[in-house]
């Protein structure tokens, strides 16, 4: 059986809370797994993500048809490569207003292609609001909550985030010591290559990479099971 | 067998989009299966007929002739439903005429079914236009035609003024059409198809076509919205469309 091709949108109405690290670190554990993945910087104005990974990195603007034809197109090609898209907080509502209108969603399934939005959770208002826009307008669209523990008082928003039937239970990204924050934001710092060369592995940078690869890992068994479970059903 | 219908498309004033709503309105008839003829009034060359060419024919209305090619058959044409696309400045001088040769009478006698989709532009001249065509339609389906579909923003438009006109006439229906991105509808008019052939990523003669998915998808978004303020209206009801087919399912049970 051919496994589907995930998208991963990412995507928060919120700044600062993370998302240019999930992209850079979740395209990462896929280059880790031998699946190099396409990635999708539409972030216009503050382009980011194309700094870390500048030969994996598409930039994209959509607020013109012209980029969403090429953007979605690409998307949507049948090239079993799987895609991360970092979408910036000033198009949340643009991006997914218009994934609903040309039924994105749909010719993406029909495609051999599974959409998944990892949505980044915050304490604010707008976060909360447009987590659960998303989960009324996207029904059967996987929408898995991502707590970031750098955020402040992420304990206390984190159950304002369930998990929704189709994406699961929330995912985490624990919070990192300012110096290696300072580290890890250098554009030529690669967590791939830290978790295959590490000559130690009792670092936290390496106990951080390996658990939140971790997290990617059980995301895409989840994604899995999701896929077989119709399979599953009808052999019982 | 429902009544025949016939559907008048127009407006006094260019460019308020008849065309785009006769084409909307001819795929909803096709697509809910109704047996449906069209004539485009753009004479010589024709607008329409570049979209829908096996059912649409080029005629004059204001040649006699073509007058009555047109209305003489619509009682004795396969087709349930004729929609006419009319050409600008011509609205009221048909309905003058059909007024005059006493067909507006036969519908209002409900010998047959008329109905006026009044496309209305952003300008004051459109409210005026209101005001004469509605006094031809007395009990008729009289339908307003918003069409923002060129980013038409009725600026000039008070509304009061435009309640005051819209009130007066008793038993006029509002039908909005929404703006279509405008790559979309570009590409549509290149492609000179249906917009369900668009949609369906259709070429000229339904060959396979290599339209882009995101404009598909678009135009698919916003044809659902226009059929849905037809729904709205009841308009399968109005043609008696629906009574038609559930006669012809009943006959086809009973057979």
């Amino acid at each position: 059986m051919e496994r589907r091709t995930p998208i991963f949108i990412i995507a928060s109405p919120r700044p600062r809370v993370g998302k240019t690290l999930l992209a850079r670190t979740l395209a990462e554990f896929l280059r880790s797994e031998d699946r190099p993945a396409a990635a999708f910087d539409c972030n216009p104005g503050e382009f980011a993500l194309v700094d870390y990974l500048p030969g994996d990195t598409a930039v994209a603007d959509i607020t013109e048809t012209k980029d969403q034809i090429t953007l979605f197109d690409q998307f949507l090609a049948e090239d079993r490569v799987p895609k991360v898209v970092d979408v910036g907080h000033s198009l949340f509502d643009k991006f997914f207003t218009v994934i609903q209108q040309i039924g994105f969603v749909e010719e993406a399934r029909q495609r051999g292609a599974t959409p998944v939005v990892l949505f980044l959770a915050d304490g604010d208002r707008r976060s909360r609001q447009g987590y659960a826009v998303l989960r009324d307008r996207f029904a059967h669209l996987p929408i898995v909550p991502v707590i970031n523990e750098a955020l402040p008082q992420a304990i206390r928003f984190r159950d304002d985030f369930l998990g929704t039937r189709t994406g699961g239970a929330p995912l985490t990204i624990p919070a990192l010591s300012p110096v290696i924050k300072g580290v890890i934001e250098r554009p030529s710092f690669s967590f791939a290559a830290l978790a295959v060369t590490a000559s130690d592995t009792t670092t936290e940078f390496y106990g951080w990479t390996r658990r939140v690869f971790l997290e990617y890992r059980e995301l895409e068994l989840r994604l899995l099971l999701a896929e077989l479970r119709p399979a599953l059903k009808f052999s019982a | 067998m429902a009544k025949p219908a016939v559907i008048l498309v127009g407006a006094d004033k260019g460019g308020v989009g008849k065309t785009t709503v006769s084409r909307a309105l001819l795929d909803y008839l096709i697509a809910h299966n109704i047996p449906t003829r069209a004539f485009d009034t753009e004479f010589p060359k024709g607008t329409l007929r570049r979209f829908h060419p096996d059912i649409t024919e080029v005629v004059d209305l204001t040649s006699t002739a073509d007058q009555m090619k047109v209305f003489d058959s619509v009682s004795t044409a396969s087709a349930q439903i004729t929609v006419i696309d009319v050409r600008a400045g011509l609205l009221s001088t048909t309905l003058k005429a059909l007024r005059d040769i006493g067909f507006l009478d036969a519908a209002k006698k409900s010998q047959l079914t008329f109905g006026v989709f009044h496309i209305l532009g952003p300008s004051v001249a459109s409210l005026d236009e209101i005001a004469e065509t509605s006094g031809y339609m007395g009990e008729l389906s009289y339908f307003l035609v918003k069409n923002f579909i060129n980013n038409t923003t009725f600026f000039e438009w008070d509304p009061a003024t435009y309640n005051a006109y819209f009130k007066k006439i008793k038993g006029a229906q509002e039908i909005t059409v929404p703006k279509l991105n405008e790559m979309a509808c570009e590409q549509v008019e290149l492609a000179s198809v249906p917009f369900v052939s668009f949609v369906a990523n259709k070429g000229i003669d339904t060959q396979s076509a290599n339209y882009s998915f995101v404009l598909r998808g678009y135009v698919r978004h916003w044809l659902g919205n226009v059929w849905a303020e037809f729904d709205r209206v009841r308009l399968n009801d109005i043609v008696g469309a629906d009574a038609s087919r559930k006669n012809q399912a009943r006959q086809e049970r009973a057979g």
